[in-house]
């Protein structure tokens, strides 16, 4: 097994590409190791002294420290990673929501609230947050609980608080949805190349016209 | 993250910054200071304070509450801190513009106010410090932007420092004679401290993600981008600490000021490449008037740079200083200060009205608070004004840099009621101005919600 890795723009984050797949839909965050307990990788990536947050993509891992040089943590970290792969363990230890089969009538519910969140606006770029490429996943489980995980153009916008309380209200409103959750993450961060064939015609995205 | 929200007295600190804007604007309209008193006069040292501290300082320290937590994505230290920090400052300007009438001999002399205004000044801007410095440090390692912000701030106590030497010089007197050499030639530093490190710096560092995030451009902090905030840091440390050291030592200050000029002008090469890399590479095509006008502010930047290297070229630098400093704070800070606000204001508005009720109601855009092509006006006004004015001021013009800084006033009137529109959703269309969920924002401070 090997595994790559790929320095960030942030010199606190590296990316590592186990060369098979790690999540099988959507993006995971964990911020700490509380948040951990789901996932077998994440917890044994938590007992790598100096790892501050980490998340888990389709086919990477992106690890966030907090002290210490990648030269000392770097090896470390392909070890546990190897040790977790090698092992056969899942990657979380419950079906994640993103996971789960996907039912005719959870697919419905699924489009409805797609077309829900298209209600809600980013406020500064005056479009909806699904045809922006804002929302990156959603799902519905049994129990009618609704999990849209979502970004924002920019990390620490002041919008973002809004956006993520507008999208749960709009999510919530959809008629078999019982409760709304909303998962904010970063990886990946958001680019126009997210965008609908509509949304970037509506700003001129790759058509060279300048206004 | 989700914690970075409205700061409560971003709105207060552009209301009083927009009010000393238009005082500096109208005094200079009157003839009030340079250039129809010397350069040196009381007078023209009551129109600088009332543009640097009143307009200047309170927009940047006003903007920087709302944005430093944007730039390293965490909440402000305290919401409440920037409302004493407010107080003492105004107190402190007022205290420093009667100190100047009292040496220009408009004011009884008795007590001297000066000394009162460093330490009312002095305690505002240590009380704003603080609280950006308590919310910069737990995000270290500091991403770009925050590094040159960090360094202003450094730069915003140096000036404030020499600020209170001056006036401690001119009434009580200085005992240490290292101090009375800083003082006594040190206006100079005293300068380039404020306008390069304190304000330039901080607009730069704020600059390079704000048009980042308006034109969707791609984040610089790449070798070029770092280029420009070690070789304008370590120009302006140069000019600044060596400037203050080759004083106290009794040394000559020319090489100081020569070494920094050399590491700026490098610097702003730099930044100047940075620029026009951002807005090519933007991926927004249709840009935003904030955007477009923001283009003349650089303009004005290099035009100031260019100007600077000619003057020193030909050894009329000491003689045409006042144009270069207007230009410079005009044309640069003032106008990328102004074409900021016109963005700011309304997307701040937008949020603490329409945010509470995204999701709930049909909302307006941002860009329905306010109307461009009206705006665009203005603020061209203001430029051909502003660039009016600094050729005037180069020809010794005086009635013609009057009539220039007469357009200049029209146009910030002009440009200020356009953001009291948008503050008072005017320009909104009255079927969705207020939906349910929505309020009506304060004119002068914002209301941040809390996340339920």
């Amino acid at each position: 097994m090997f595994i790559q890795t790929e320095v960030t723009s942030d010199p606190a984050r590296m990316t590592f590409l186990p060369g098979r797949e790690v999540l099988p839909h959507g993006t995971l965050t964990f911020d700490d190791r509380a948040a951990a307990t789901r996932s077998p990788l994440a917890a044994r990536l938590f007992d790598v002294r100096g790892v501050a947050a980490l998340a888990l993509g389709p086919d990477y891992i992106t690890i966030t420290k907090e002290s210490g040089d990648w030269q000392h943590l770097k090896p470390a970290l392909l070890g546990a990673m190897m040790e977790h792969f090698l092992s056969g363990a899942p990657v979380l230890s419950e079906p994640a929501h993103a996971a789960a089969p996907v039912s005719e009538a959870t697919g419905k519910l699924v489009e409805e609230i797609t077309q829900a969140l298209r209600h809600v606006i980013d406020p500064e770029l005056g479009y909806n947050i699904v045809d922006l490429g804002l929302i990156y996943h959603v799902d519905v489980d049994t129990d009618g609980l609704a999990t849209v995980t979502m970004t924002t153009t920019s990390p620490g916008c002041p919008a973002t608080g809004y956006l993520s309380d507008g999208a749960r209200e709009r999510a919530a409103s959809v008629e078999g949805i019982t409760r709304a959750e909303v998962t904010l993450t970063y990886e990946p961060r958001w680019s126009t190349d997210l965008m609908s064939d509509g949304a970037k015609a509506h700003f001129g995205i790759g058509t060279g016209r300048r206004r | 993250m989700l914690g970075v929200t409205l700061s409560r007295w971003t709105m207060s600190y552009f209301a009083a910054a927009l009010a000393a804007l238009l005082a500096g604007e109208v005094l200079m309209t009157a003839g009030y200071g340079f250039p129809s008193a010397p350069l040196r006069a009381p007078e023209t040292l009551v129109v600088v304070h009332v543009v640097a501290i009143g307009w200047l300082s309170l927009l940047m320290c006003g903007a920087l509450f709302q944005f430093v937590p944007v730039l390293i994505a965490r909440p402000l230290h305290s919401n409440t801190l920037p409302l004493p920090a407010l107080v003492l400052l105004l107190a402190g300007l007022g205290a420093l513009l009667a100190g100047f009438l009292q040496l220009a001999g408009t004011l009884d002399p008795a007590p001297p106010l000066l000394p009162v205004a460093a330490m009312l000044l002095a305690g505002g801007f240590a009380l704003a410090l603080y609280d950006l410095a308590r919310t910069l440090w737990p995000a270290q390692p500091l991403p770009l932007p925050a590094r040159f912000v960090a360094v202003a701030l450094f730069f915003l106590a140096t000036t404030v420092t020499l600020g209170m030497l001056f006036s401690f010089a001119l009434t009580t007197g200085l005992g240490s004679r290292p101090l009375l050499a800083v003082a006594g030639a040190g206006l100079p530093l005293h300068v380039v401290a404020g306008l390069g490190g304190w304000l330039t710096l901080a607009a730069i560092g704020v600059s390079y993600r704000l048009l980042a995030m308006f034109m969707l451009a791609p984040e610089l902090e790449g070798t070029r981008s770092r280029a420009v905030f070690w070789t304008g840091t370590a120009g302006l440390a140069l000019t600044v600490l060596g400037g203050v050291a080759a004083l106290s030592l009794d040394a000559a200050l020319a090489p100081a000021l020569i070494g920094g000029s050399v590491l700026g002008v490098v610097a702003l090469v730099l930044y100047g490449a940075d620029i026009v890399h951002l807005y090519r590479a933007r991926k927004r095509r249709i840009i935003e008037l904030n955007s477009q006008m923001a283009v003349f502010a650089f303009a004005a930047l290099a035009a100031a740079a260019a100007l600077a290297v000619t003057l020193i070229v030909l050894g009329r630098l000491s003689e045409q200083v006042g144009a270069l400093v207007f230009l410079i704070a005009f044309g640069w800070l003032t106008g990328l200060g102004l074409a900021k606000l016109y963005k700011i204001v309304a997307f701040l508005t937008w949020l603490e009205c329409y945010g509470p009720a995204l999701g709930r109601v049909a909302t307006p855009r941002v860009q329905d608070l306010v109307v461009e092509a009206r705006a665009r006006t203005w603020f061209l006004l203001y430029y051909l004004a502003v660039a009016s004015a600094t050729v005037a001021l180069l020809m010794a013009h005086v009635l013609a840099f009057r009539l220039a800084a007469g357009a200049m006033t029209l146009a910030t009137l002009a440009i200020a009621a356009e953001l009291i529109r948008a503050r008072r959703l005017v320009d909104v269309s009255a079927e969705i101005r207020l939906p349910a969920g929505a309020q009506r924002p304060h004119l002068l401070m914002s209301v941040p919600h809390p996340s339920p």
